[in-house]
């Protein structure tokens, strides 16, 4: 027994020794003060590293068809895709951090919201090196609250704008004639046709985006719910509306509001089935793909309400421990070229809107973008711009999903 | 130097003791972390949990729906044992119990859930030959708020495994003690409480705990399978520790180290009822 609890001293004493924090954002590497033309040869016949959400085909398809071969023979970069969810690139970052690891193993990451808010406060990112990419500065928006703003944080050159979503809902044609125009007609389209609307569990981040129109809807000025950091007093002034709304659809919701989908595949599940006849989507151009896999009818098309569609920028940042700095910067720089936009655009890689300037491009390029069509079940883009609302603080996304169970499922 | 017997039994334990010292050191780090904040010693994240309704309501609704799904597995393992035994050890049975084991418990589990859900297989089934005039009138039995979906996978996915563990003490079983209860006329119930069960009790117990803890703290099959509330205490945890505000993470460890704890007591218990009963068992062989 003796040499048990000896043992287990030992483990204890392994496992408390404490972990320094080191300081050093990796600055033995800090590339701040070099020309792009330096980095560029620093770049060449390097590997790139790039981890990334996954679960997507297309645009798996688009980074390792399409990116990676032009990265070799423009740069002679090697490219490496890993897929990995965000959460995960961060836990080991973190990780990483709290071992004081200088020399890591990834290079690029794709973030934003919750994410880069987590990544940034834990300083697990290198920068500022976005206002040092030749693209960004040449046809990009230079103080654009959509950039310098990453769901209410500062992003402070830490990471450069990839790309931009926007919120729909969609629908089949086949069974709706003519979709909801207002929450109020869509509280009565539900009202009307019991059992066929859901929305997911608000721990989804669809179905908390979802959530989050309510509350821009209930609050007294939506403008200064946005611009002004979170705060506990106007979160439940405007999320009276919210839950009073959710209350009332309740009841007419698919298994009567007594249980949600657990992800939104859940509920494409459910739509693709025809249990229920909308789904919805952070994504404008999501259907597209799916109705070509043939998960969705052919007949799906989406629309947005009067009251507006959030919409947010996804970005790209480099680690602080990344080894290879210099080629992250080649790499998140071409990323950001017009012809990566334009192809990424397209609704067989990718389908996703670009940042990009329009105006500051070439004739020719202006040309490409504009006449480029993007599919029949995606919005035009003046409708998508007209309803474009932007995201508020991070600390909204927390504060429904704490909230949601209490005012929603248990008063039952 | 002779080892003594103690000395000696510690030594052939080193290596298992090794092999341990991984997920040992896993939960300390748990510990530790539930235990700091900014570095510093509190233990203001128990308190926290211990003020947090959620945390009991998921807590009793998890112990609850472990339960029934581990007492139905041992029951039903039970009676296809004691009935099959012969069949089950020739190759046909042996496959068919076998063939539930294959399956990983979230593949069991999305099974379930396309036979059961009330747009599923069965519900189709039943709907086309009439025997309900639509699928709307199937019970809900997936992410149920009764977890009667779970508690279908687990049965479903745990049984075998019940019929694993006794099967060798059916087959060893001796035969002798049956007759000598009915030589003294003793009845079926008196062949099976003297003869019977002293012996499969404490496999019962072994396997009701690995069962019990693995239920209590398993994940897949809740997300696939749970309602969204109550939830049980592995999908509340994986909330918090993924949630976007990285504060919350001690909470989870604490709540993780809490379920450890509950395992650990009811384990200790089990192991102590039954060791009491095989020393009376092996004693009585004396």
């Amino acid at each position: 027994m003796k040499r048990v609890i000896g043992f287990l001293l030992l483990l204890l004493i392994l496992t408390s020794c404490s972990n320094a924090d080191g300081e050093t954002n990796g600055t033995d590497q800090s590339l701040q003060d070099t020309s792009w033309e330096d980095i560029k040869t620093k770049a060449s016949e390097t590997t790139v590293r790039l981890h990334m959400w996954g679960g997507d085909e297309g645009i798996n398809r688009y980074i390792d068809e399409w990116v990676a071969p032009r990265m070799k023979e423009q740069y002679n970069i090697h490219l490496e895709r890993t897929p990995m969810d965000t959460g995960n690139i961060l836990q080991k970052l973190y990780s990483e951090k709290q071992a004081n690891k200088q020399d890591g193993t990834i290079d690029v990451i794709w973030v934003n919201g919750e994410n880069f808010k987590n990544a940034k406060e834990n300083n697990l990112l290198y920068g500022p090196f976005r206002n040092q990419l030749p693209n960004f500065k040449d046809y990009y928006e230079q103080d654009s609250l959509a950039f310098d703003y990453d769901f209410g944080t500062p992003t402070e050159g830490y990471e450069a704008p990839w790309g931009k979503v926007q919120f729909v809902f969609l629908y089949d044609q086949d069974k709706i004639e003519q979709p909801p125009e207002t929450f109020q007609e869509l509280k009565t389209w539900i009202h009307n046709n019991p059992g066929e609307f859901t929305y997911p569990n608000p721990d989804d981040f669809s179905g908390n985006a979802f959530l989050r129109h309510l509350l821009y809807k209930g609050a007294e000025d939506t403008k200064t719910l946005v611009e002004e950091p979170f705060s506990k007093e106007r979160a439940s002034s405007a999320g009276d509306y919210m839950w009073s709304y959710l209350n009332e659809i309740k009841p007419d919701l698919w298994r009567e509001g007594k249980h949600y989908p657990s992800s939104l595949a859940e509920l494409d599940r459910l739509y693709s089935k025809g249990d229920v006849s909308m789904t919805m989507g952070y994504n404008e151009a999501r259907a597209e793909h799916m109705i070509e896999n043939n998960e969705f009818p052919d007949s799906t098309r989406s629309f947005v309400l009067d009251e507006g569609s959030i919409g947010n920028t996804h970005f790209l940042a480099i680690p602080y421990n990344s080894p290879n700095k210099a080629g992250a910067m080649t790499l998140i720089n071409f990323l950001l070229s017009p012809e990566a936009q334009l192809q990424k655009l397209k609704p067989t890689n990718w389908g996703d809107n670009t940042p990009i300037s329009i105006d500051k491009l070439s004739e020719e390029d202006q040309q490409a973008f504009e006449s480029l069509n993007r599919g029949k079940s995606v919005l035009s883009n003046e409708i998508l711009e007209e309803s474009f609302l932007p995201e508020a603080d991070a600390q909204y996304v927390e504060w429904i999903k704490e909230n949601w169970k209490d005012e929603v499922i248990r008063g039952e | 130097m002779k080892l003594s017997e103690a000395n000696k039994a510690w030594v052939l334990l080193v290596p298992a003791l090794l092999f341990l010292a991984l997920p040992l050191y896993g939960f300390l780090s748990a510990v530790r972390t539930s235990l700091q904040d900014q570095g510093a010693f509190t233990t203001k994240y128990y308190t926290t949990l211990f003020t947090e309704q959620s945390f009991y309501e998921s807590l009793g609704y998890s112990i609850r729906i472990t339960l029934i799904a581990t007492a139905l597995s041992l029951l039903l393992g039970v009676l296809i044992t004691r009935s099959f035994t012969p069949f089950i050890q020739r190759t046909a049975g042996k496959l068919s119990i076998w063939l539930p084991m294959l399956f990983p418990h979230f593949v069991w589990g999305y099974i379930v859930l396309l036979l059961f859900e009330q747009s599923g297989l069965i519900s189709n089934l039943l709907n086309e030959i009439g025997f309900i005039p639509s699928t709307d009138a199937f019970p809900i039995v997936t992410n149920d708020q009764n977890g009667i979906g779970m508690i279908l996978t687990y049965v479903g996915k745990e049984t075998p495994f019940v019929v694993l563990m006794l099967l060798p003490i059916y087959t060893k079983h001796d035969k002798g003690y049956r007759d000598l209860v009915e030589t003294l006329g003793g009845g079926k119930w008196a062949a099976f409480k003297d003869a019977e069960w002293p012996w499969v009790f404490p496999a019962l117990v072994e396997t009701g705990i690995i069962l019990f803890a693995f239920i209590l703290s398993a994940y897949e099959v809740p997300f696939l399978l749970g309602a969204t509330f109550p939830e049980m205490i592995s999908v509340l945890t994986y909330d918090w520790f993924y949630s976007g505000d990285w504060n919350d993470r001690p909470l989870a460890f604490a709540a993780m180290v809490m379920t450890s704890v509950i395992i650990g007591i009811v384990s200790f218990i089990a192991f102590s009822v039954m060791n009491r009963k095989r020393m009376l068992l092996t004693k009585g062989q004396d």
